[in-house]
């Protein structure tokens, strides 16, 4: 049995340089550009599940094992992953994979973040200072990362160069052939209300206003006398409640009878192993939600 | 007087060139014609969208079929005419988002700021470098049914109660008293000192004053997944041995380390090596060489003669020896069990080639016994966590376990006697999310399943002691802890069980830039 485990461990230890990249993703979205961009010509490892707070989860032993084979990590970033990413990295004895090296890729610094240079200050709640993080809600944006991904994958991976820019400009063609019939459908929705701050880069891409969120502020949970407020303020208005399925219902049901506002519950992230198509659903999913407000 | 109307001259254009670039610095021209533009679209976008409606409303009103498809028409036509509008203001919005936001250089005017005598300024990072740093205040308000003797009843255990510190930390984890107390307040600082070290550093501030509780470096980038951290640390054997107070499940030590290594656990000086082979499963090995300080395994004293005790009044001198004096190995193993749960399983073993005790109760200088020998301690440890996929922390759950053994093998100094103490401890705990942010505890411990003690061939056992906790924690935020937590313990002392209960209220916060927890 020892000889076995020792055999194993020298065996893994002497694969040859010359296979797949291995890339992991820190969520769903950023698998889904992994696999647009390179398809099946890397070993794809997802670290959270699309059912869990992206905010929340611990660093756990298998987030390292994952680390400490991965060539390319691929991150949201923007301090979304910070209650376990470093933590994760920290016990992945992976040099190669550390912020500042080509291994490591963060979305959010590859393009321009909305609600960014607010004050960092925790009484208003668990604040992103830097902008807001969940990028992967706004597709044209993810094209931009697809591209610059494609990029690093290339300097990874030079034989791969074609594929990878093949890639990140399909992803971006199926983005853009979108586009129009997301906005047109949505355009005249009056109005959304969130749980948190996590749908609003599709909003602003919809151009549709967010009238409040369901938390009091982010990462706080609803109390009465918030949701009073928020009734008392939109009664009479139209819009729709939206909320992500692991986001509780209390809050937004309480609202949708309240307001008479249809209510929409859907995971915040495709789910695992998602292609680009399967993405794009996804988002066609939050668009009716966006639009069901008129 | 023409030199008067030089100065002034000079002065003026002195002002001006002063002036000058502040002027260039205000809004450029084309930004301007930019906004200008978009305030234009704006405005004749409300406008259409005013006719819209209108129009939309006397679409619905009944009318002449013709009418009615004249309206249709213009409705269109209108309706085509704003999709312009927005795209001509989209257009616009892109191309001013891709502009810097700061001032632009007008071409061909240079808007340098004051050439005249070079700028004294500096270009520099101000204090962007600083590292990221936490505080994290610990108050707790006490009680007990013994007087505020509960931490000293522990102290005293049967078996355990020979090898207590003597006044070795200004500070304790266990011993409080009656009413308010202000805990150590750990002060962190973390950052990567170059593309090869980060140095993490947490002090723990007391009323009494600062103490480094762990200083040290880790490399960052060592090929084959190897990691050496040097400098002060918290020993990696063990489960709990690594955590700080702030991230316990309970306001207290568990029994069996408080016991068989102390509050703090294995805190000590040395090197680390841990590994982790590319394997499809979790598994860290490492080893450490440490200085050997810890009062309860590893106790140094060092080459100091006492006066004797015997008839021919000999004196009783303890042994020289160099550091490092403590060598530890760990394994831990975890396997894939997928998103929801995660496994560890560890195996540590920690031994010391000095442990020494000077036992001078009735403290005339002059002690009963002065003991020289060896310490060692082996564990295994379990840890299971389970994240639900409820909101705030509703539906987790942990369960943890740890077992530890120690054996002292000590001579008693200026006889030919020796003393071996063999003792262990065990702890099982799990805590639940029952409600979002509110979190059940319970914990059970237990130190003395193996309690003996072979002096001079004469073995001597003695009890277990035992202690039951329970502890309500209330998450306010991620940054934030409240937690109610009452203890029962039944402990040995001189072979009679004392019982004590205690209860803790407990508030723990964090401010600043703290690094996530490892798990």
């Amino acid at each position: 049995m020892k000889k076995s485990l020792l055999a194993a461990a020298l065996l893994a230890a002497t694969v040859p340089a010359t296979a797949a990249l291995n890339v992991v993703a820190t969520t769903s979205s950023m698998g889904v550009l992994v696999k647009s961009v390179a398809g099946d010509s890397v070993k794809l490892t997802i670290l959270a599940p699309p059912d869990r707070d992206a905010h929340m989860l611990q660093a756990r032993p298998s987030m390292m094992v994952a680390l400490r084979n991965a060539d390319l990590l691929v991150s949201v970033g923007a301090e979304l992953e910070i209650g376990w990413l470093p933590a994760a990295l920290g016990g992945a004895n992976n040099g190669r994979v550390l912020p500042g090296t080509p291994g490591y890729f963060e979305a959010a610094a590859q393009i321009e973040l909305i609600e960014s240079g607010r004050a960092a200050d925790r009484s208003q709640g668990d604040v992103h200072p830097m902008g807001n993080p969940h990028v992967y809600m706004d597709p044209p944006r993810m094209a931009d990362i697809a591209e610059a991904l494609a990029g690093r994958l290339a300097s990874l991976d030079a034989a791969n160069a074609a594929k990878y820019q093949a890639g990140a400009a399909a992803f971006r063609k199926a983005v853009e052939s979108r586009l129009p019939g997301w906005k047109q459908k949505a355009s005249g929705a009056k109005g959304v209300l969130l749980f948190h701050k996590d749908v609003n880069y599709l909003t602003t891409l919809l151009d549709v206003p967010v009238l409040g969120y369901v938390e009091p502020l982010p990462g706080i949970p609803p109390t009465a006398a918030h949701l009073k407020e928020l009734t008392d303020r939109l009664k009479g208005q139209k819009g729709a409640v939206l909320y992500t399925s692991y986001q509780p219902g209390q809050g937004p049901d309480f609202l949708s009878r309240s307001l008479g506002w249809p209510k929409v519950r859907l995971p915040l992230e495709p789910a695992v192993g998602a292609s680009a198509e399967e993405y794009l659903k996804h988002i066609d999913q939050w668009v009716d939600g966006v639009a069901s407000g008129k | 007087m023409k030199s008067p109307l030089l100065i002034v001259g000079a002065a003026v254009a002195l002002a001006f060139a002063l002036a000058f670039p502040v002027a260039a610095q205000g809004v450029p021209v084309d930004r301007k014609a930019l906004e200008e533009k978009v305030r234009a679209l704006e405005a004749k976008q409300e406008e259409t969208t005013k006719t819209l409606e209108t129009l939309k409303a006397s679409v619905g009103t009944p009318a002449p079929a013709a009418a009615h498809a004249e309206l249709q028409r213009q409705l269109e036509a209108i309706e085509k005419q704003q999709a312009e509008t927005r795209a001509a203001l989209e257009a616009i919005r892109k191309e001013m988002s891709q502009r810097p936001p700061g001032p632009i250089e007008a071409k061909g005017l240079s808007t340098k700021s004051f050439p005249l005598f070079g700028s004294s300024g500096q270009v520099t990072s101000g204090t962007a470098f600083n590292p990221s740093i936490s505080v994290i205040p610990d108050i707790v308000y006490y009680r007990d049914n013994v007087k505020g003797e509960a931490g000293e009843i522990v102290e005293e255990a049967d078996g355990f109660h020979g090898a207590h510190a003597e006044e070795e930390h200004g500070h304790e984890h266990g011993g409080m008293s009656q009413g308010f107390n202000l805990r150590e307040t750990e002060i962190a600082f973390s950052a990567s000192v170059d593309a090869y070290f980060d140095v993490f550093a947490l002090f723990a501030a007391s009323e009494e004053g600062l103490e480094a509780e762990e200083v040290y470096f880790q490399t960052r980038r060592l090929p084959g997944g190897f990691q050496i951290k040097g400098g002060k640390f918290l020993s990696g054997i063990g489960y709990a041995n690594a955590q700080h107070p702030h991230q316990w499940d309970f306001v207290d030590q568990n029994l069996a380390y408080e016991l068989l290594l102390g509050g703090h656990g294995l805190n000590e000086k040395g090197l680390q090596v841990n590994w982790i082979p590319k394997l499809p499963f979790y598994l860290r090995a490492g080893v450490e060489l440490l200085q050997g300080e810890n009062e309860k395994m590893s106790n140094y004293i060092g080459a100091e003669e006492f006066s004797g005790r015997t008839e021919a009044d000999e004196p009783r001198e303890l042994s020289y020896q160099s550091g490092p004096r403590l060598f530890t190995g760990f394994l831990k193993v975890g396997p894939n069990l997928g998103y929801a749960s995660a496994l560890q399983l560890g195996v540590s073993y920690a031994s010391s080639n000095t442990h020494q005790e000077v036992h001078d109760h009735d403290g005339d200088g002059n002690p009963e016994g002065v003991l020289d020998g060896t310490g060692e301690l082996w564990g295994v440890d379990l840890v299971y966590k389970y994240d639900s996929p409820r909101e705030y922390g509703a539906g987790d759950f942990v369960f943890q376990t740890e077992y530890l053994s120690r054996k002292r093998d000590l001579d008693i100094v200026g006889t030919p006697d020796t003393a071996v103490f063999k003792q262990d401890g065990a702890y099982f705990q799990a805590v639940y999310g029952v409600l979002p942010r509110l979190q059940l505890g319970a914990r059970y411990d237990l130190a003395g399943l193996t309690n003996e003690r072979v002096r001079a061939g004469v073995k001597t056992e003695y009890e277990t002691s035992k202690r039951w906790t329970g502890a309500l924690t209330f998450n306010p935020t991620e940054f934030s802890r409240i937690r109610a937590q009452y203890n029962r313990g039944e402990v040995f002392v001189g072979g009679e069980k004392e019982t004590y209960d205690q209860f803790f209220l407990q508030v723990q916060l964090s401010i600043g830039a703290h690094g996530a927890h490892k798990f």
